[in-house]
């Protein structure tokens, strides 16, 4: 599903943010993504959303080299997969249900299939009641949840999530992952790129944990850092 | 299904102009006194090819004949100088009536010169030309096939030049002024649309990770520059339409205008061509300001 083949990646200003990375994440999986910031955690997200390129190696998303994509062919590669942010990232202006129908607009689904799925996927983020209501009305938890439905609504084979519950309180955080987790059981592969310790050593899911651009530990089953 | 993309596409297009209100209105006065000023000269141009054209049906020369020449003679040259390319028309003066004329402008001392028995007046063609641009040309065939019989040609060759020159200037002045009001715009609404876009970074980020085209992404404030063009060469043909129309009335009555015998096109004569250039201008500029304010954002 996703492969990383001696990548490595050097900023114009010199930074070496990743080295020489090597990993594969298959379908339906869940990994945890950790390392303290600058450890170059945030490069592989965006060298995954095709944001970034890498200097040197190889990317394979879904089985296709990324490496050489054409630029007008990226938006077509980010249709594959959703992402949500630490700043939630919602639209001021719209409402909950708009927010989300907003993602579909822009892949140019139809009304028809924008009226069935909107409401499908509000149910699954427990936000249904709350689909006329504006962002501002709601709290942080409920917040992630409208970003996390807009990036499921589409339908991606992957979730990726970047510090998703970096703003929210120890109990939000936990329904947040526990929601993460029912998306992963129902075939999603989800990636969570995080600091939360204590999340990560009860969840017991996979682990990649970087440190100043290098791979230094990658547990099937591990904890946040299993070696303290 | 395509219809709903589309209308969404306007639609966004449309929100985006009533959402920044201050950059739309700042544009939309710049394009529109842009419009105006070149509207102006427009009209000033297009009225000052009218009066030329007139003046310039009125130019041309006269040919005397030496005294004596017969009137077989006159008529011949009479009917080849109308084969030359350029005349328009050529007119037969005869002595006498060169000479009453010339009383009638002394009034009643012409009296005086009821005893000549003898015309000591030339015979004459008035020469008027379609195209001034061969005025020297002609003159020199015309002397050609006078000949001998020539007494002179007498013309306004200096008028001539000062018209042709006053009227290439106005041009050349008009087109020039269009192209530096067309840069001026579109740097103008490419700020625009930059503030607009800058104030949508959010979503055209959010816009990018969900998968949207560039094209997509784009449209909206293409649309968006249109707008702020058609709505500006709307008001502004509306308000230099009723401003002529309300100065020139007035104008024509004034004592120097009836004096030089000018008429004024009338407006409707140029609302079309105006129309079609606003138009073109505005949604031209719209679509140019917009695309060179995206390409910075869409590079991710």
């Amino acid at each position: 599903m996703i492969e990383f083949r001696n990548v490595s990646k050097t900023y114009i200003t010199g930074t070496e943010a990743v080295n020489n990375a090597n990993f594969v994440i298959e379908k339906g999986e869940f990994a945890f993504l950790v390392g303290s910031s600058g450890s170059g955690k945030s490069t592989l997200i965006k060298l995954i959303l095709k944001e970034e390129e890498p200097t040197s190696g190889n990317i394979i998303i879904n089985g296709k080299d990324t490496t050489f994509l054409k630029k007008n062919r990226i938006p077509y590669l980010r249709r594959s997969m959703g992402v949500v942010f630490q700043d939630f990232r919602l639209l001021p202006d719209k409402t909950v249900y708009e927010n989300v129908a907003f993602a579909m607009y822009i892949v140019k689904a139809t009304p028809k299939h924008i009226r069935r799925q909107v409401p499908m996927v509000l149910s699954l983020v427990g936000l249904s009641a709350k689909a006329k209501m504006y962002p501002n009305e709601l709290s942080g938890g409920e917040q992630q949840r409208v970003a996390l439905a807009r990036a499921l609504v589409n339908n991606p084979s992957m979730l990726i999530a970047d510090e998703p519950t970096g703003n929210l309180d120890p109990d939000t955080a936990w329904d947040i992952m526990m929601l993460l987790n029912e998306i992963n059981m129902r075939g999603t592969t989800v990636i969570v790129a995080t600091h939360a310790k204590d999340i990560v050593d009860r969840m017991k899911k996979r682990v990649i944990q970087i440190d100043k651009g290098n791979i230094v530990r990658d547990d099937k089953k591990g904890g946040y850092d299993s070696e303290v | 299904m395509k219809y709903n993309v589309i209308s969404y596409l306007i639609g966004e297009g449309i929100r985006n102009v009533f959402k920044n209100k201050k950059s739309t209105i700042s544009a939309l006065t710049v394009m529109f006194l842009c419009m105006v000023i070149f509207g102006i000269f427009f009209i000033l141009s297009e009225n000052i090819s009218n009066i030329m054209n007139t003046v310039e049906e009125a130019q041309g020369f006269s040919v005397f004949f030496n005294l004596g020449t017969s009137q077989e003679r006159i008529s011949d040259v009479g009917e080849q100088i109308k084969t030359l390319e350029g005349i328009k028309n050529i007119e037969f003066i005869s002595g006498e009536e060169s000479l009453n004329e010339y009383k009638e402008g002394l009034g009643e001392r012409g009296s005086a010169l009821n005893g000549m028995e003898e015309n000591f007046l030339p015979d004459a063609y008035k020469v008027t030309l379609s195209d001034l641009s061969l005025n020297e040309q002609i003159q020199q065939k015309v002397t050609e096939i006078v000949g001998d019989d020539l007494e002179e040609i007498v013309s306004g060759d200096d008028e001539i030049a000062i018209i042709m020159n006053i009227g290439k200037g106005i041009r050349i002045f008009t087109l020039v002024l269009l192209m530096i009001l067309i840069l001026f715009a579109i740097v103008i609404i490419s700020n625009t649309i930059k503030l607009s876009v800058h104030a949508r970074r959010k979503e055209i980020s959010i816009m990018k990770y969900v998968g949207a085209t560039n094209s997509f992404i784009r449209w909206p404030f293409i649309v968006e520059g249109m707008i702020i063009g058609i709505v500006a060469a709307l008001i502004a043909v509306l308000i230099v339409g009723l401003g002529y129309n309300a100065i020139i009335p007035g104008l024509s009555e004034s004592n120097i205008v009836q004096k030089l015998e000018i008429t004024f096109v009338s407006f409707n004569d140029m609302f079309n061509l105006l129309m079609i250039v606003y138009f073109v201008l505005g949604i031209g500029i719209g679509i140019i300001g917009s695309s060179i304010s995206m390409k910075k954002y869409l590079e991710v």
